[in-house]
């Protein structure tokens, strides 16, 4: 097939544009901006913002207004609503192509279920004035969606390039190992969201003492991150050992998410240690939590690749 | 191969630089403005002990009009005030002020009553009264609040006052949000104390 078709299209960019998302809503975090509005579609009543003080309605206290906060969280539902709507062609097009193809219809739907429910969820976060649980289910179910839909994109794709995986040998009953490390990296980025949510909620009790401090008073939590981190990096290793050293002509995909994925762990662990041991800068903060994301996402393809082998061998 | 990861290192460092600019611009746009002083007034706390506009000096103060007896809003105020009061406990600088609107039913003994009842067992939180003129014209003329009909008109909200006894800015003193932005700006207003 020369061109790809529209859904393969669709499901590439909803994919960009969900990490894009997921950057531009954790750019909301650390800047504090997710109150900078703080009704929900509207922004202080507007479905533009308003540029000046006295725009505000009157049973909006003006005290809440900063213009900057106000777009910054404006930005994020503009996008997030862009990428709905993405979300949405991308289903309607696996529809014309892919309907009988059950893992790739019911990976699309979920998705485009849990984008109007991330929605909501957004909705609930203004309501509850940024409700700690909240923030992290808000990030979640952001995580499972890329995943999904990197999923449904490999999919479609082994399906109009059947061949490959075709001179692929890989290990057999790696499935468990893919599985876990998914579960573990899931739950590494919750108990790191739970080290944020904990430093706010110190920083509430101690508002100005300097966060280097309240890492440390921070305890279980932030080792049992780094436990997480270390059992992520062995099973990874141990992964790449497999697909790339044990396995005969891994592919290209295999070869290079494996090794992306290493080297990724290598720049979380430098940025982690960061924000422990020097300072917790925003930026790294950022940067710290979308790595994560694409280190989910590697494992996804990996998985995929891995599994399009074995049925191939069958 | 090498192109693409140019391209990769080009992307990342312009979302980088952008996420920079926006994290910048949102740490500057804090600013909290100076609205005016406060003039000159002395009344009296819940210990017999005066207080003055000079009570304001070197202190970050929060301020609402309440009267203890009030149905409507002061218990929502009272209850934020008294979250705030535990939240800045270790934090010296920071003092609370509650002023009556209804100083006849609220004489001293009430208002000891009521700081105790609220858990307020130093001299952090102030409650202050005086004649229903001098408090009716500090708050109209000081603080620039509604005050016909008092003690019910009452206004419900909480002034952030500086260490120079300016006034910095009006919250919502029964919002929560509203009251998440004015613990930051307790804390920054307390940061340029200390530096």
């Amino acid at each position: 097939m020369l061109l790809m078709n529209l859904f393969r299209t669709f499901a590439y960019l909803s994919t960009g544009m969900t990490y894009l998302l997921i950057f531009i809503g954790g750019l909301v975090r650390v800047s504090g901006a997710g109150m900078g509005c703080p009704d929900w579609p509207k922004c202080f009543g507007r479905w533009i913002p308003p540029t000046n003080i006295n725009q505000l309605p009157d049973y909006i206290d003006p005290s809440k207004f900063n213009i900057v906060l106000a777009w910054i969280e404006y930005s994020n539902r503009l996008f997030g609503a862009l990428v709905g709507v993405t979300i949405t062609l991308t289903m309607i097009f696996m529809f014309k192509y892919y309907r009988s193809i059950d893992r790739i219809k019911y990976a699309v739907v979920l998705a485009f279920f849990l984008t109007l429910f991330e929605g909501w969820l957004g909705a609930v976060l203004v309501q509850t004035v940024l409700n700690p649980v909240t923030i992290t289910l808000h990030l979640f179910f952001a995580l499972i969606i890329v995943m999904l839909l990197i999923y449904a994109t490999q999919e479609a794709y082994y399906i109009d390039n059947p061949d490959s995986e075709k001179n692929s040998m890989y290990p057999k009953a790696m499935g468990k190992y893919f599985t876990f490390l998914a579960i573990i990296l899931l739950v590494e980025v919750i108990l790191g969201t739970e080290i944020r949510g904990g430093l706010e909620m110190i920083r509430k009790e101690n508002p100005i003492v300097d966060s280097k401090f309240l890492l440390r008073m921070l305890g279980p939590f932030k080792y049992m991150h780094t436990f997480l981190g270390l059992l992520i990096t062995v099973i990874s290793s141990f992964l790449w050992y497999q697909l790339v050293k044990k396995s005969s002509s891994p592919s290209w995909i295999v070869v290079q998410s494996s090794t992306v994925i290493l080297f990724l762990i290598l720049v979380q662990i430098i940025s982690g240690e960061i924000l422990v041991f020097l300072k917790v800068i925003p930026l790294i903060q950022l940067f710290h939590l979308w790595i994560a994301s694409w280190i989910l996402g590697l494992v996804s393809v990996q998985y995929s690749a891995w599994k399009n082998s074995q049925t191939f061998n069958e | 191969m090498n192109k693409n990861i140019i391209l990769i290192i080009l992307f990342i460092t312009l979302l980088g630089s952008g996420a920079s600019w926006v994290i910048n611009k949102a740490n500057l746009s804090h600013k909290i403005p100076v609205i005016g002083d406060v003039p000159e007034f002395s009344f009296m706390n819940q210990n017999g002990d005066p207080f003055t506009n000079k009570n304001f000096e070197n202190k970050i103060t929060v301020l609402d009009f309440i009267f203890t007896t009030c149905p409507g809003p002061c218990p929502t105020m009272t209850y934020n005030m008294t979250n705030l009061y535990h939240d800045f406990d270790a934090v010296t600088e920071v003092q609370f002020v509650s002023i009556t609107v209804d100083p006849e039913t609220d004489n001293i003994d009430v208002l000891k009553e009521y700081a105790e009842v609220n858990g307020v067992n130093d001299e952090r939180w102030s409650f202050l009264y005086s004649d229903i003129n001098s408090i009716k014209e500090l708050k109209r003329d000081g603080f620039m609040l509604y005050s016909d009909e008092l003690p019910q008109g009452h206004a419900i909200k909480f002034i952030l006052i500086d260490q120079n006894g300016s006034i910095r800015k009006y919250f919502d003193g029964t919002d929560e949000a509203s009251i998440a932005i004015l613990r930051k700006d307790i804390t920054s207003l307390v940061k340029t104390i200390r530096s």
